[in-house]
Order: C-alpha cells, then sequence, then structure tokens
C-alpha cells in the first residue's frame, strides 16, 4: 500500500454513519437511554389513553346530545333558533331537497338517520291544568333511529306509522297534567296563520329520559298529525341529521351549504354544525379538552426537560469525542446531527412503545368500558341537554395516532436541538483537551 | 508542478495570537516551514512553545491569526468550516496523545473510519486496515474496543486510522506521551517503517529526547518561533 495521492473523490453523504454512531451511543449509555425512554414511554401511553378516553367520553356526549335536539348536522331557516316560531319554517321545497342531497352516494355512507321535525313551542292542558311544552311532530319510523327517546318509554309504547291523534309525553308532563296511558288531552300552539289551533291527543306512550327538560315539557306527535293541526302540510321546522362520526360533519356540512347554496343565499335555510345548535354542549366539550391539553403540555415539558437534561449531559461528557469526529473529517453541522438522531430516535422508539402501550389499553376497555359509576350520584348527571353515562369507552381515532406521534417527534426534536447545538458548535481543539 | 510535486506543508509568515482574559498571548510567531512529502519530522520544544498549536494550525483545526497555509498545494487560511473538514479528512492524518479512539467502534472500525466518511468501499477498507494491522502487530485484536486495548495498542489502532485513509501528512502530538519506553520504541519503529515503506509524511509535536533522535529533520521551538531547523543522520 504505496502512499499516494489520490484523484478527488466526490463527497459521500454520511447519514448512514451519523445513524450508526447515534445508535451506537444510545446502546453504550443504556441505563440513562432507558430511564429516558420510560418517560416518553409513559408519556406516549398516557397520551394515547386519555385521549382515547377523552374522545370516548365527548362522542358520548355529543352522541347523547344531538340525539336530543338536532343531530350532528341540521338544516332550518336561520331565525328559528332564536325565535322557535312556525313561520321560520323550512318549505317543503327545501326539505325535499335536503333529503335529496343526503341520498348522493358521496353523503349517504356518512349518514345514520335523517329526521325532519316540526317543532312549535305550546300549552298542554288537562282538567288538571295546564303546562308550557315543546312539541315535536315526527315521522315515527324516522325519529326512532334518530333519537333515543323512543327507548325511553316506560308505558306504553313509541308512536307508530298510522297513529293520528297519538301523542308520546314525557313522565315529569304527566305527573303535572295528571294523566295515565289512554288519556286524553290538548295541545295548543301558534299556527302558521298566526291563530292559536288546539289539537286533541291521546297518551300512546310515556317516556323517561332522565333530562328534566325534556322530561316535564316533550310531547312527540305523529308529523302527519302536526301539519294538519298547525296548516304546515309538509313543511317542517329542521331537517336533523345523525352521522356515522363526528368527525365527518365538516365535510356534510359543507356538501350541503353547497347544494343549498341559493336558499342559504337567500335566507330560506342555513346548514348548522353540531357545535352551533348547541352551544352548550361545544362550550363544555371545548373546556374539557382545554383542560386536557394543559395537563399534558406540562407534562410534556417536565419530559422535554428531562430529554435536554440527559442529551446534554451524554453530549458534555462526550466533548472530546465530538472533537476528534471533527478532526478526523467531520462537520460541525454532522456533529450535531448525530445527537439529534440520537434524541429523535429515542423518542420515535420510545414513543412507539408508549403508543402500542396505549393502544392495547385502550383495546382491553373496548368491550365493556370503563366503570365509573361508583363515582356517580344515584340520579342521572346531565348537562346541555346530555346524560352522563358512568361507563367510559375509549375511542380509537387514526388522525390522534398521528397527532400523537407527531407530538412526540415534535418533544424530541425541540429537546435534541440545543444539546446539538451544543455539540455543533464545541471548538475542536478544546474539546480534545477535555477529560472527564 | 502536479500534486504530488508539492510540498506537504508550508507555512509563510504564520502568527497565532490568543485572547486570554483582554490580554493577548502569542503562541506561534512568524513562522515560515516548508515540510516535503516523505518525511519524518519533529517540532520540539518545552511546554509553551507553540508546537501543539503550529501542528493545530497546519492541521486545519484551528485558524492562523496572520499568514499563509498550504497542505498538500491548497491555502486553507480562507477555507470555510465544510472545507476544513473536507481537508482533514483528505489530506490529514491525526495521532493525539490520549489515543482519542471512538469508544463505541472497534479496533477494526476505528482504524476504518475516515475512509468510510471518504465513501471509500468496504472491501478496500478491510484489506487497507488488515495489511496494516498485521504490519503494525494487531492482528487479532480486530474485534475489540478501545476500552479492552492497552494504550500502546491504542495508540497503534490511532496510527492505522491516520495512516490508512492515505493522507498527505499525518500529524502526531506528542504520541510516545502516555506510553512505556518499550511500547514507545515499538510505536517509533512502527511509525518509522510507514514512513521508509509507504513514503507516509509524519509531523510529530514532541518534547521525547527519543522521539527527536528518531526524526530525520528536527525543528526546534522556542516562544512560538523556530529557533533551528536541522537535518539529522
Amino acid at each position: 500500500m504505496r502512499q499516494s495521492q489520490d484523484s478527488p473523490r466526490s463527497s459521500p453523504s454520511h447519514v448512514g454513519i451519523i445513524v450508526r454512531l447515534a445508535f451506537r451511543n444510545l446502546r453504550r449509555q443504556l441505563r440513562r437511554s432507558i430511564l429516558t425512554a420510560m418517560a416518553m414511554i409513559v408519556g406516549g401511553w398516557l397520551l394515547i389513553f386519555s385521549f382515547s378516553l377523552g374522545d370516548g367520553v365527548h362522542e358520548t356526549w355529543i352522541d347523547s346530545g344531538i340525539r336530543t335536539s338536532g343531530g350532528h348536522v341540521t338544516v332550518e331557516q336561520p331565525e328559528f333558533q332564536l325565535s322557535r316560531k312556525i313561520e321560520d319554517r323550512l318549505s317543503t321545497n327545501i326539505r325535499q331537497r335536503v333529503e335529496q342531497a343526503l341520498e348522493s352516494p358521496v353523503i349517504k355512507p356518512h349518514v345514520v338517520a335523517v329526521s325532519s321535525r316540526l317543532t312549535v313551542t305550546g300549552l298542554a292542558s288537562s282538567s288538571a291544568g295546564s303546562r308550557p311544552a315543546r312539541i315535536i311532530a315526527v315521522d315515527p319510523i324516522e325519529e326512532a333511529v334518530f333519537g333515543t327517546i323512543d327507548e325511553q318509554v316506560i308505558d306504553g309504547r313509541y308512536l307508530e306509522p298510522g297513529d293520528e291523534l297519538a301523542g308520546y309525553v314525557g313522565r315529569g308532563l304527566i305527573d303535572a297534567l295528571d294523566l295515565r296511558l289512554g288519556s286524553r288531552f290538548v295541545v295548543q300552539a301558534q299556527d302558521t296563520e298566526q291563530e292559536i289551533a288546539g289539537q286533541l291527543l291521546r297518551v300512546v306512550g310515556i317516556f323517561e329520559t332522565g333530562l328534566s327538560e325534556l322530561d316535564q315539557s316533550v310531547i312527540h306527535i305523529p308529523l302527519v298529525t302536526g301539519g294538519a293541526w298547525l296548516g304546515s302540510g309538509r313543511d317542517v321546522t329542521n331537517v336533523g341529521v345523525v352521522l356515522t362520526d363526528s368527525e365527518i360533519v365538516p365535510v356534510v356540512t359543507a356538501y350541503l351549504e353547497r347544494d343549498l347554496d341559493t336558499s342559504i343565499a337567500t335566507g330560506d335555510a342555513k346548514v348548522m354544525d353540531w357545535q352551533e345548535s348547541n352551544p352548550p354542549l361545544s362550550a363544555a366539550i371545548a373546556i374539557d379538552n382545554f383542560g386536557n391539553y394543559l395537563v399534558y403540555g406540562i407534562l410534556f415539558i417536565i419530559i422535554a426537560f428531562g430529554i435536554v437534561n440527559t442529551v446534554l449531559m451524554s453530549v458534555l461528557h462526550r466533548r472530546r469525542e465530538f472533537g476528534v469526529l471533527q478532526a478526523l473529517g467531520l462537520t460541525p453541522g454532522e456533529t450535531g446531527a448525530i445527537v439529534l438522531v440520537e434524541g429523535l430516535s429515542l423518542t420515535a422508539i420510545s414513543g412507539c412503545l408508549g403508543v402500542g402501550l396505549g393502544l392495547l389499553t385502550t383495546w382491553y376497555f373496548f368491550g365493556d368500558g370503563l366503570d365509573l359509576s361508583s363515582l356517580f350520584p344515584d340520579d342521572n348527571m346531565e348537562f346541555s341537554g346530555v346524560v352522563i353515562d358512568p361507563y367510559v369507552y375509549p375511542l380509537f381515532r387514526g388522525t390522534r395516532l398521528a397527532q400523537v406521534f407527531a407530538f412526540i417527534l415534535f418533544i424530541g426534536a425541540v429537546a435534541s436541538i440545543y444539546p446539538a447545538v451544543r455539540a455543533a458548535t464545541i471548538n475542536t481543539v478544546e474539546a480534545m483537551k477535555f477529560d472527564r | 508542478m502536479t500534486n504530488i510535486d508539492l510540498p506537504a506543508v508550508r507555512t509563510n509568515r504564520v502568527w497565532k495570537v490568543f485572547e486570554q482574559e483582554a490580554e493577548e498571548v502569542t503562541a506561534v510567531r512568524d513562522v515560515s516551514l516548508t515540510i516535503a512529502r516523505g518525511e519524518f519530522t519533529a517540532l520540539a520544544g518545552p511546554s509553551g512553545s507553540g508546537k501543539t498549536t503550529l501542528l493545530n494550525v497546519i492541521g486545519g483545526l484551528t485558524r492562523a491569526t496572520r499568514g499563509q497555509v498550504d497542505v498538500a498545494g491548497q491555502d486553507i487560511s480562507e477555507m470555510t468550516n465544510q472545507e476544513l473538514a473536507r481537508l482533514r479528512l483528505e489530506q490529514v492524518g491525526f495521532v493525539f496523545q490520549a489515543y482519542n479512539l471512538l469508544p463505541v467502534l472497534t479496533a477494526l472500525e476505528n482504524a476504518e473510519f475516515p475512509m468510510l466518511l471518504q465513501g471509500v468501499d468496504a472491501e478496500e477498507r478491510r484489506a487497507r486496515v488488515q495489511e496494516l494491522f498485521q504490519r503494525t502487530g494487531m492482528d487479532g485484536l480486530e474485534d475489540r474496543r478501545p476500552g479492552k486495548l492497552s494504550g500502546g495498542q491504542q495508540q497503534r489502532v490511532a496510527v492505522v486510522r491516520a495512516v490508512a485513509s492515505k493522507p498527505a501528512l499525518v500529524l502526531a502530538d506528542e504520541p510516545t506521551a502516555n506510553l512505556d519506553s518499550a511500547s514507545s520504541e515499538a510505536l517509533l519503529d512502527m511509525m518509522a517503517e510507514l514512513n521508509r515503506d509507504l513514503g507516509v509524511t509524519f509531523v510529530f509535536a514532541t518534547h521525547d529526547e527519543h522521539v527527536m533522535e528518531r526524526s530525520r529533520r528536527l525543528v526546534r521551538m522556542v516562544d512560538g518561533g523556530i529557533a533551528s531547523d536541522e537535518i539529522q543522520e
């Protein structure tokens, strides 16, 4: 092997060497690496599991809330949300266009139920007295799929096709009006001619949801009866849509808005998602999420400082090595890259393990849920039309997995940047004098 | 004149001044020196004479304050950090007093490391290192990590690492300082053999009398400047 002056070589990529050195260093500092990884594993596990539980709880709230109100997406006249008057209703033409749009192949796979309702506020009267009531005229078959109120029957039955003068009444209202199954009572409300119109009904079923607001005021009647009574024909006050998942809401909302653009422009229709139609529920979820994000943020800042400390200590102990690497021909940037790869690899691997552990834990609770009933009072807990289920069922979303993984990598990258810069900016000569 | 005809090192009126707590300390003073290819040269002098700093300036590890430094015909004075890194990789081999092997790599991997950075293919890397390991009595120790090698063995690996990538020159800073006399003698024999047989250019910074005796050119430094420069028989 005679010493010779070779012709200049092209610059080879040092990526493989950088990665190899980074992994060797992680293995060399095994105990330190494991301890740091443990923090990230616990963090990843906690994030996935608590996000799954949180998303599951929120989806249950949303499902409960939207089924007792207007659905994930609702189409109604812009003024109706505030006025609740029958004159602010959707025409039969708009109702049919909404129903046709929901039959589109793009949307239909995501649609669980559609219910066209005629909702008015009025007075329910019996020989025992009168009470304010929210009278909702529904198609019995559509509504049975849409809502859950038909399942809350405690006496009699829910509305059926062919029913005409039937009323399905909340337990609180039944008690207040001293009614029982088969009793007759009268409902009165303003009709389309702005006259007070009365309708005789017979109690065919009594329900109890646990939501006092519903139990003390809601009466379901057949849509045909409502149309004839109030003179609205086939018009409705809103068309509600229940979807397979709240994640798909923006897609459906946008599709309906495109389809109804003319009616929206003329002020005859408005498409609202559940957040807009049920602001208290939306706010409750936003507040809950904010609290969660705050806690996770603090947790991960603590973890990030742990990683910074570990990686930085490792850099400070290896100053001589970094000096040697630069003396042998690595650039300062490549020296820093070794540290960055170490930090990122450590967080990526431990993040994967944490996420895997979180998924396993989540999977364990998929079937039976997490029983929190011992923390609940005997009475139902409710808010904004939502009955809180004491069983928490986790919900796993792919987007959440991507978010968590990206977050973990971000933390790893941020925590490794400073130590990497320190490694890249060492004074080579001074570093090689360093003796730990 | 081809690259091979150019001297390994040429310095022209090189100064290196450090600032220490608002005071200027001159480590290298107006040094002009030419080292031809294939030389076996010692820079000798007491501590603080500037020999290590001059070695670092020649190796591109630190920049001269004034003057010009050519390594293998390339003026390194105005090079960027990346260009200096490339120069060290392609043209300079280093042997340090404290061996400075990478602890995460085996002896073989350490010796191959500069060639790995250069992009030399695995077969050629292995062949070059195996040949040098056999020459230096290191065969059989290829898979040992530095922690499992004696000081003398580690320094042999360091010399193989410095030589195997075929640099224009090898800069050795007090290479025998941490070795016992037998190991020191063996190492000098090895480097002299590599110089004689392979034409490797060696420049030592040393205050070891034995190294000075073995070198063919002795440059004595005092207070940062060259006090004498003589060829030895």
